[in-house]
């Protein structure tokens, strides 16, 4: 027997001993999770409305200050040519 | 077990300009019928109503697919959107007969010019309107539908 033939049956071998050793794994899941996404919405919305959480002081003070600047010359731009309001709500 | 995140993508895009609608059209009948701009709404809805939603939902659901793939962030990816939807919208526009091309620039709604040298800064003005759009409001939902 050559070296590279006792080296595949080696192989073999450690592979069989590893497939044995591990537990298979199921490819779906065998818990449904949509109740626990459930619960976790419930949460949050029992306590605060979607609307409170996102325009509450936590998420305000994490946007960063170039957005408030974009948000500004965005503004500025509405106020400036106010003509132009129909045709930014057209691509709305 | 399937939870749809794809459904859940539209869903959270489509959110954002279908609440808009509410302004838009608001906008444009108060636009029509206060400060007399002769907008013919029920030709004009049709691109806010019908096309802007259904892509934003779309693209949401791009987002989504090639998040594990190439990420780039909501807000970035949202920006992309104009390069689409302006084309698109001009398109419409031009074929519904409320977007004329002059000699002095785009006359929108046969009452408001556009001048062509202002056209570059108009459409920088959507990229980071549709930028915050998406970071903020899209990103939001995407994340009260799990799937941020």
């Amino acid at each position: 027997m050559s070296k590279d033939e006792t080296n595949e049956q080696e192989q073999k071998r450690i592979a069989s001993l590893l497939k044995h050793s591990i537990a298979p794994v199921d490819g779906e899941l065998k818990r449904d999770l949509w109740p626990q996404m459930l619960r976790r919405l419930d949460e949050t919305s029992s306590s605060r409305s979607w609307f409170s959480v996102m325009f509450s002081t936590a998420a305000l003070s994490s946007v960063p200050w170039f957005d408030w600047a974009l948000l500004a010359a965005l503004i500025i731009g509405v106020c400036v040519f106010p003509n132009t309001i129909p045709i930014w709500l057209y691509h709305f | 077990m399937n939870t749809h995140p794809y459904l859940r993508a539209y869903m959270a895009g489509i959110t954002v300009p279908t609440m808009l609608l509410l302004v838009v059209l608001s906008g444009f009948l108060i636009a029509r019928y206060t400060f007399h701009i002769p907008i013919p709404i029920e030709r004009a809805i049709i691109f806010p109503m019908a096309l802007v939603p259904n892509l934003f939902g779309v693209w949401n659901i791009f987002y989504l697919w090639l998040r594990p793939r190439r990420h780039l962030p909501i807000g970035f990816h949202g920006a992309i959107l104009p390069f689409i939807l302006a084309p698109a919208g001009l398109t419409l526009a031009t074929c519904s007969g409320f977007l004329v091309a002059t000699s002095s620039g785009l006359a929108w709604f046969h009452d408001v010019v556009i001048p062509y040298r202002f056209l570059a800064g108009a459409f920088c003005f959507a990229l980071i309107a549709y930028y915050l759009v998406w970071k903020y409001l899209v990103g939001f939902f995407n994340e009260v539908l799990g799937i941020a």
